[in-house]
C-alpha cells in the first residue's frame, strides 16, 4: 500500500487552545480509515485543516498523491480527488435533490462558462448526460425518487446519504467522511455501512472516517487513529485499539475498571 | 400537424420562437403612444430585474448598487452618443461592457462580506455614484443630462416608443433566456450552492470568489444594458434621482415579489411593479406604503414570490406523479 494522505507535524491553534497538536498520519491507497476520539479532541479539525477550510500552523505538512496541499483553498484540494462531507451536512436545501449532485460533478464540467450562457446544444447535450448518470447515483444511495424534490425536506437520514452522494459525485480518490452516522437509528447505521462498504467496493475508495458510533468503527475500518486533546494517543488495528489503555482512559476516565470499559466498548 | 409544424414543435427552441413572434406582433394590440411607453419600459425593467436576480436570486449577493451600475451603464452611454458623436449602436454594447467591468469592482467585496454588511458597501458605492453625477457638470449635475439622441438605422430615427420596442423587446428576450441557460447549466448550479452553503460549495470544487465576481460581471452586464437602453428612448433624458434608493428598492421589489432565482419571477415581477408604480403616480406619497403592503402581502403569502409559489406547485405535482407512477406500476 502506497501512501495516499501523508499528514506531518499538523498543528493548530485557536488563540490559546491548542486544537491540534504535532500531529502525523499515514493513509494508504484503499485504506478504510477510522479517527475517533473523545468530543473536543481534534477530529473535526484535521478534517478541516486537511481540506483546507482552516489554515494549519507553520510546520504543518499534508500531502495528498504526493502534492503538497497544505494550506491550499477548498476547492483547489478537492479537484485533486478530495471529497468530505460535513458533520453538520450543509446540503444545498433549496435546490433539488439531484441538483446537489450535479454540483458535486463541477469539476467534471467540460464546457466553458461562455457556452453555458447560451445554452448551445453542447451544454444540453452534458447536462442530459450527466442528469442520467447522477440519476444512477441516486439510485445506487436509494434516493431516486426524490430527485426532483427540495433537498431540504429530506429526512436527517435521507440527507446524510444525499451528503455521502454529493460527495461520491465527485468522484473521489479519497472520500472524508465527519460523523456520517450522527443521529441515525440503529437500522439506518446498518444501511449506511452498507453504502459505504459497497462504495468503496465498487469505485476502490480510500475512506477516511470520524464516527463515535463504535459499531460502524469497528465493522469498516481497516487502521484506527485516536485523538485526544488535539494529540495522537494511539494507532492500530481496530480489536487492538479496543484493548488500549490509553484509549479507554481517555474515553472514560483512569476510575473504571478495565474489564467494564472492554464490555462497553465491546456492546456498544 | 404537418413536417414542418412538426419539426417546429420538436427544436427546443420553438417556444421562444413563438413567444418572440407573438411579442413582435403586440404592438398591433396596444392603443396609444403612452401605453407603448409602458411596454418598453417594462422591457427595460426586465432586464434590470433579470439582472439583479442573477447576483441576489441565484448567487444569493446583496447588491444595493444595482440601480447605481444601471446609472453607470446610461451616463456612459450618454455621454458617448452626444460629447463623442458615437452611435447608439455602439454606445449600447460599449456601455454594457464598461459596466460589467465596474460590476466586478463591486464584487470584490463580497469576497469577504455577507448579507447586511456587504448590502451597505454596495450601498455606500451606489451613493457615491449618485452624488458624483449629481455634482459633477461634465454630465449635467442635478439639472440633469438631455439630449441623448435614439437609435438610426440607416437614416431613420427609432425615436418613437412603438419604433424603440423592437430595440428593447429583443434584447429583453434574449436577457431572459440567457438567464434561463444559466440556471440550467453548471454556472447556474455554481451561483445557487455558493448561495446555500459556501462552505459546501468549495468542498465540491467551485472556486466561490471566481463565481461570485462571474454573478456580480454578468448583473452589471444587464445593469449597465439596461441604463442605456433607458438614457436612448425618448425623451433621451436621465437625471441622478433616477438612480436613488427609492428606485433601488422599487427594483429589488420586483425581484422579491416576482421571486428570488426564478427567472420568470423577475419577469413577472417587473411586468407588475412597473404597472402598480405608474397607476399609482398620483398618489406619489403614498407609493412606498404601497410598496409595502406588496413586500407583506407576499411575505404572507408567498414568501418565494409569484414564481417560487408556481414553482413550488410544479416541483409538488411532477414528485406525486413520480409516486402515484411507481405504486401503479407495482400493483399491476
Amino acid at each position: 500500500m502506497s501512501a495516499l494522505l501523508e499528514i506531518a507535524g499538523l498543528s493548530k491553534r485557536f488563540g490559546g487552545l491548542v486544537a491540534l497538536s504535532n500531529v502525523a498520519m499515514t493513509v494508504g491507497e484503499s485504506e478504510v480509515r477510522g479517527v475517533i476520539g473523545p468530543n473536543g479532541s481534534g477530529k473535526s479539525t484535521l478534517f478541516n485543516l486537511v481540506t483546507g477550510v482552516y489554515s494549519a500552523d507553520p510546520g504543518s505538512l499534508v500531502r495528498f498523491r504526493g502534492e503538497d496541499i497544505t494550506n491550499r483553498e477548498p476547492h483547489e484540494i478537492s479537484r485533486l480527488g478530495l471529497a468530505r462531507t460535513f458533520q453538520l451536512l450543509r446540503i444545498f436545501a433549496e435546490m433539488t435533490v439531484i441538483e446537489n449532485l450535479l454540483v458535486g460533478c463541477h469539476r467534471q464540467i467540460e464546457y466553458p462558462v461562455g457556452a453555458a450562457l447560451f445554452g448551445s446544444t453542447r451544454v444540453r447535450a452534458a447536462e442530459r448526460r450527466l442528469h442520467a448518470e447522477m440519476l444512477d447515483l441516486l439510485d445506487f444511495i436509494g434516493l431516486a425518487d426524490f430527485a426532483e424534490m427540495p433537498a431540504g425536506e429530506l429526512s436527517i437520514g435521507q440527507c446524510r446519504l444525499l451528503a455521502l452522494g454529493r460527495a461520491m459525485a465527485m468522484k473521489p480518490v479519497l472520500l472524508m467522511l465527519d460523523e456520517p452516522a450522527a443521529g441515525l437509528s440503529p437500522i439506518n447505521v446498518d444501511k449506511l455501512l452498507e453504502t459505504v462498504l459497497a462504495l468503496k467496493a465498487r469505485y476502490g475508495l480510500t475512506v477516511i472516517l470520524v464516527e463515535h458510533v463504535m459499531k460502524l468503527v469497528m465493522a469498516s475500518c481497516d487502521v484506527v487513529t485516536v485523538l485526544d486533546h488535539g494529540k495522537k494517543i494511539a494507532e492500530g488495528a481496530p480489536d487492538a485499539i479496543r484493548d488500549d489503555h490509553r484509549v479507554i482512559e481517555a474515553y472514560l476516565g483512569k476510575e473504571m475498571k478495565d474489564a467494564e470499559v472492554r464490555a462497553f466498548l465491546r456492546s456498544a | 400537424m404537418g413536417p414542418l409544424a412538426r419539426a417546429i414543435a420538436a427544436h427546443p427552441g420553438y417556444r421562444w420562437g413563438a413567444a418572440f413572434a407573438l411579442l413582435l406582433a403586440f404592438p398591433l394590440a396596444i392603443a396609444n403612444g403612452y401605453q407603448q411607453y409602458l411596454v418598453d419600459l417594462i422591457m427595460i425593467n426586465i432586464v434590470l430585474a433579470v439582472g439583479l436576480n442573477i447576483v441576489k436570486g441565484f448567487a444569493g449577493q446583496v447588491n444595493v448598487g444595482h440601480v447605481a451600475l444601471a446609472a453607470i451603464g446610461a451616463y456612459t452611454s450618454a455621454v458617448l452618443s452626444t460629447k463623442f458623436g458615437l452611435p447608439f449602436w455602439f454606445a449600447l454594447p460599449f456601455a454594457t461592457l464598461t459596466t460589467g467591468v465596474v460590476g466586478a469592482v463591486v464584487g470584490v467585496p463580497s469576497f469577504r462580506l455577507e448579507g447586511a454588511y456587504l448590502a451597505l458597501a454596495t450601498l455606500g458605492l451606489a451613493e457615491s455614484v449618485r452624488i458624483f453625477i449629481a455634482v459633477t457638470d461634465y454630465l449635467g449635475a442635478s439639472v440633469g443630462y438631455g439630449d441623448i439622441p435614439p437609435p438610426i438605422i440607416g437614416g431613420w430615427r427609432l425615436d418613437g416608443y412603438a419604433a424603440y420596442y423592437y430595440v428593447v423587446m429583443p434584447i429583453a428576450v434574449v436577457g431572459t433566456y440567457i438567464a434561463f441557460s444559466i440556471l440550467r447549466s453548471d454556472v447556474g448550479r455554481a451561483f445557487k450552492a455558493i448561495r446555500e452553503d459556501t462552505l459546501a460549495a468549495a468542498a465540491s470544487g467551485i472556486d466561490v470568489r471566481k463565481y461570485k465576481l462571474l454573478a456580480f460581471v454578468i448583473s452589471a452586464l444587464y445593469a449597465g444594458c439596461a441604463g442605456s437602453l433607458a438614457a436612448h428612448m425618448a425623451p433621451g433624458f436621465i437625471h441622478p434621482d433616477d438612480y436613488n434608493l427609492t428606485r433601488m428598492i422599487t427594483v429589488i421589489l420586483m425581484v422579491v415579489a416576482g421571486g428570488l432565482g426564478h427567472v420568470w419571477g423577475g419577469v413577472i415581477g417587473a411586468i407588475m411593479i412597473t404597472l402598480v408604480a405608474e397607476w399609482t403616480r398620483s398618489y406619489y406619497q403614498y407609493e412606498f406604503i404601497i410598496f409595502g403592503l406588496i413586500v407583506v402581502l407576499t411575505m404572507l403569502y408567498m414568501p418565494r414570490g409569484i414564481g417560487g409559489y408556481i414553482d413550488r406547485r410544479l416541483a409538488n405535482r411532477r414528485f406525486v406523479a413520480l409516486r402515484t407512477g411507481k405504486a401503479a406500476a407495482k400493483a399491476v
